[in-house]
C-alpha cells in the first residue's frame, strides 16, 4: 500500500474544495491525507460493517412537516447579507459554465 | 449519411404542486418579486435544519404509482456536493442511493403500435435558485431554491425524437391529470434533458453520449434529438469521434451547441444527508395516496369512445381537462354523448375562448347542459339557432326551454312542409339528381346544402337528409 497520495490527487481534492495549496504544502498533504484515509478505513474492521448501513441513530419513525406556510424573510433582510445586489436580486460575478446542479 | 441506431434516454425535472418548499415552510410560488419567498433554510444559513414536507412524499408516491413504479419502503436523502452560486450550502439534497420509485413504465403509441417506455427511477430533490446571466454579472433569485422536484429518469430505450416527444406528452398529461405538477414548461415547472448516442448495430455497445440540457418545449426536444442524431452520424461517417459532452438547444439556430465537455468520473462526493432521518413508507400510506388519483387520460378516453364519442373528440376533450372533468360528471346520464362532445368542443369552447373564462364559472349547470344536448339531438335547436342563443345560455339563469321561447325559435318540424320544400329543390336541380343516381356522392351533399339554404338553417339536418334520400330514391 502506498503511504502517500499522488501530487495530482492532492491537487484534485484541493480544487474540489476550492483551496489553493502551495508547492511545499502538497508533499505534506500527500502524507497527511493518506494517513487520514487509513484511519477512516479502520471503521471497516468493525464487526457487521457490511451489513445494513445506518445513516443516523434514529428511531424507526418518519418525521415529516405539514405542508403549511410559515414566516418568510423580508427581501431587504435577505439582501443585507449579500455583498452585492441589483434590485431585489443577489448579484455575483458572471458564472460562465452552466449550472451543474439539479 | 449511413444509417445508425439512435439511443435516447430522457430525464425530466418536475416541480411538485405543494404549498410550501421541500425542506422549509416558505411558500412554493412562481412569478413573485425576487427573493421574497425565502427563509434561512432556503438560503443555506449555517445551523439550519431541513424538515421534509409531508405533501412532497405523497405527491412523489402518487407519481410513482401512475408511472407504474415499485415504491421503496425505506429511504434516505444524500448530499450532492458542488460549488456553485445557485446553492449556497454547496450541496444539493437529493436521493442518489434510494430513489423513491424504480422499475416503472409509461405506455405510448408509436405509429399505431404500443411501446413501453421504461422508467429507471424517480427520485426526490430540491430545486436550486434561479440564475440569470446579464453581461458581466449573474443575478440570483432564491424563490426557486428549495422548491420540491421529482426527477424521472428513463432507461435508454427510445430510438427517435418522435418517441421522446410522445413520451413527454404522455408524461405531462399523467402528471397534470393526477395533480402532481402543473407541468408548465414555459415557467420551468417541467424541464427535460435528453441523452443521445448512436451505434451501428444492436449488438454494439452504446456509442459516446451527448446530453442536451434544459430544452424549452416538447417540440424542441424532438427537434434537438433529431439534430443531434444527424450531427453524430456525420461525425462517424467522416471517421471522427467525439468526447462525452453537454450541449444545449439554441432555438435561434434550431440546433444544439456545445456547453462543456463532461468531467470524467464523479466528483460530487455523494454521502447520506445526516440532517434528515430515514423515511419509511407504509402500505397504508400508499393505499391512501392511491385513493386520491382521479380518472387518468387513458381510462377517460376508453370511456368516451365506449359512449359513442369519436376518437378525435375524445383526444380533444382530454387535451382540455376542465371540459373533460365537466363531462365526467355526466357519464351516468342518458344523453347523446356524441352530440354532447360536439357541443362542448364546438360552440361552448368558442364561447369560453372568446370570453376567456372557464366552464365552471358560467351559468351552464349540468341540468341545463343535459337539456341543451337533448334539444340538439332531437332537432329542436339547430346549429344555426345555437349560435344565436349560446351567449344567453352561458350567461343567463334561464332554462333552455325559456331561452328557446324568448328567441322565438320555431323550427320546421312538420314533415309535409319539409317534403314539399325538398321536392321543389329536386325539381330545380335535375342535373344533380342525375349525378346522384349515377353514384356521385358529392351530388347529395350539394342538394342537402340547397335544402339547408332554402330553410335558412332552421331544419334538423339528419331529419332533412332522411327525407331527401327518400324522395331521391322514389
Amino acid at each position: 500500500m502506498n503511504d502517500k497520495l499522488t501530487k495530482e490527487e492532492v491537487l484534485h481534492v484541493a480544487h474540489l474544495a476550492r483551496i489553493k495549496v502551495d508547492d511545499d504544502e502538497i508533499e505534506k498533504y500527500q502524507v497527511e491525507l493518506k494517513q487520514l484515509l487509513n484511519d477512516v478505513d479502520k471503521i471497516k474492521d468493525v464487526e457487521g460493517y457490511d451489513e445494513e448501513r445506518m445513516i443516523a441513530p434514529w428511531p424507526k419513525d418518519t418525521i415529516l412537516r405539514e405542508d403549511e406556510p410559515g414566516e418568510m424573510l423580508n427581501p431587504k433582510e435577505v439582501l443585507k447579507n449579500a455583498p452585492k445586489h441589483s434590485g431585489n436580486y443577489i448579484e455575483v460575478p458572471i458564472v460562465i459554465s452552466e449550472s451543474e446542479g439539479a | 449519411m449511413s444509417n445508425y441506431i439512435p439511443t435516447v434516454g430522457i430525464e425530466v425535472h418536475c416541480e411538485l404542486k405543494t404549498n410550501t418548499k421541500i425542506f422549509s415552510n416558505s411558500i412554493n410560488g412562481y412569478g413573485q418579486m425576487a427573493n421574497a419567498l425565502t427563509n434561512v433554510v432556503d438560503l443555506g444559513y449555517p445551523g439550519t435544519l431541513p424538515t421534509l414536507n409531508k405533501e412532497v412524499l405523497n405527491l412523489a408516491i402518487k407519481a410513482a404509482l401512475i408511472l407504474n413504479c415499485k415504491i421503496r419502503r425505506q429511504m434516505h436523502f444524500d448530499r450532492k456536493n458542488y460549488f456553485y452560486p445557485d446553492n449556497p450550502k454547496n450541496y444539493q439534497i437529493t436521493q442518489a442511493e434510494t430513489p423513491i420509485g424504480y422499475d416503472g413504465y409509461v405506455e405510448i403509441e408509436v405509429n399505431g403500435k404500443k411501446k413501453k417506455i421504461e422508467i429507471e427511477e424517480i427520485h426526490i430533490e430540491e430545486d436550486t435558485c434561479k440564475s440569470t446571466h446579464r453581461g458581466t454579472k449573474t443575478l440570483l433569485d432564491f424563490n426557486r431554491a428549495g422548491v420540491p422536484l421529482i426527477e424521472i429518469v428513463t432507461k435508454p430505450c427510445m430510438e427517435s425524437g418522435e418517441e421522446a416527444k410522445l413520451y413527454l406528452e404522455k408524461l405531462r398529461e399523467l402528471l397534470f391529470y393526477s395533480d402532481v405538477s402543473d407541468c408548465k414548461i414555459e415557467e420551468g415547472s417541467m424541464r427535460a434533458d435528453a441523452n443521445v448516442s448512436i451505434r451501428k448495430e444492436v449488438s454494439d455497445s452504446f456509442g459516446t453520449k451527448a446530453e442536451i440540457k434544459n430544452i424549452g418545449s416538447i417540440s424542441n426536444v424532438k427537434l434537438s434529438i433529431d439534430k443531434e442524431i444527424e450531427r453524430q452520424s456525420k461525425l462517424y461517417d467522416n471517421g471522427e469521434t467525439f468526447q462525452p459532452q453537454t450541449r444545449r438547444f439554441d432555438s435561434k439556430l434550431n440546433d444544439t451547441v456545445l456547453m462543456r465537455i463532461k468531467e470524467t468520473g464523479n466528483d460530487y462526493r455523494y454521502f447520506p444527508e445526516p440532517d434528515i432521518p430515514y423515511v419509511y413508507i407504509t402500505d397504508e400510506q400508499i393505499e391512501k395516496v392511491k385513493s386520491t388519483i382521479p380518472m387518468l387520460p387513458d381510462e377517460r378516453k376508453e370511456k368516451y369512445i365506449n359512449l359513442g364519442i369519436s376518437e378525435v373528440n375524445a383526444k380533444k376533450l382530454i387535451g382540455n381537462r376542465a371540459l373533460s372533468d365537466y363531462l365526467n360528471e355526466l357519464l351516468e346520464e342518458k344523453i347523446n354523448f356524441k352530440t354532447a362532445s360536439n357541443l362542448l368542443l364546438g360552440d361552448i369552447s368558442a364561447y369560453l375562448n372568446k370570453n376567456e373564462t372557464e366552464i365552471t364559472k358560467t351559468n351552464l349547470s349540468k341540468e341545463k347542459f343535459i337539456e341543451l344536448t337533448n334539444n340538439i339531438s332531437d332537432g329542436t335547436i339547430t346549429s344555426k339557432n345555437l349560435k344565436e342563443i349560446i351567449n344567453t345560455i352561458m350567461e343567463s339563469e334561464k332554462s333552455i326551454e325559456e331561452i328557446i321561447k324568448e328567441a322565438g325559435i320555431q323550427n320546421i318540424t312538420d314533415n309535409s312542409a319539409i317534403t314539399e320544400m325538398i321536392r321543389k329543390i329536386i325539381d330545380e336541380n335535375k342535373e344533380s339528381v342525375e349525378d346522384y343516381k349515377a353514384g356521385k356522392d358529392r351530388a347529395i351533399k350539394y342538394l342537402m346544402g340547397q335544402v339547408m339554404k332554402e330553410s335558412k338553417g332552421t331544419l334538423n339536418p339528419s331529419m332533412a337528409m332522411d327525407i331527401l334520400k327518400e324522395e331521391l330514391n322514389k
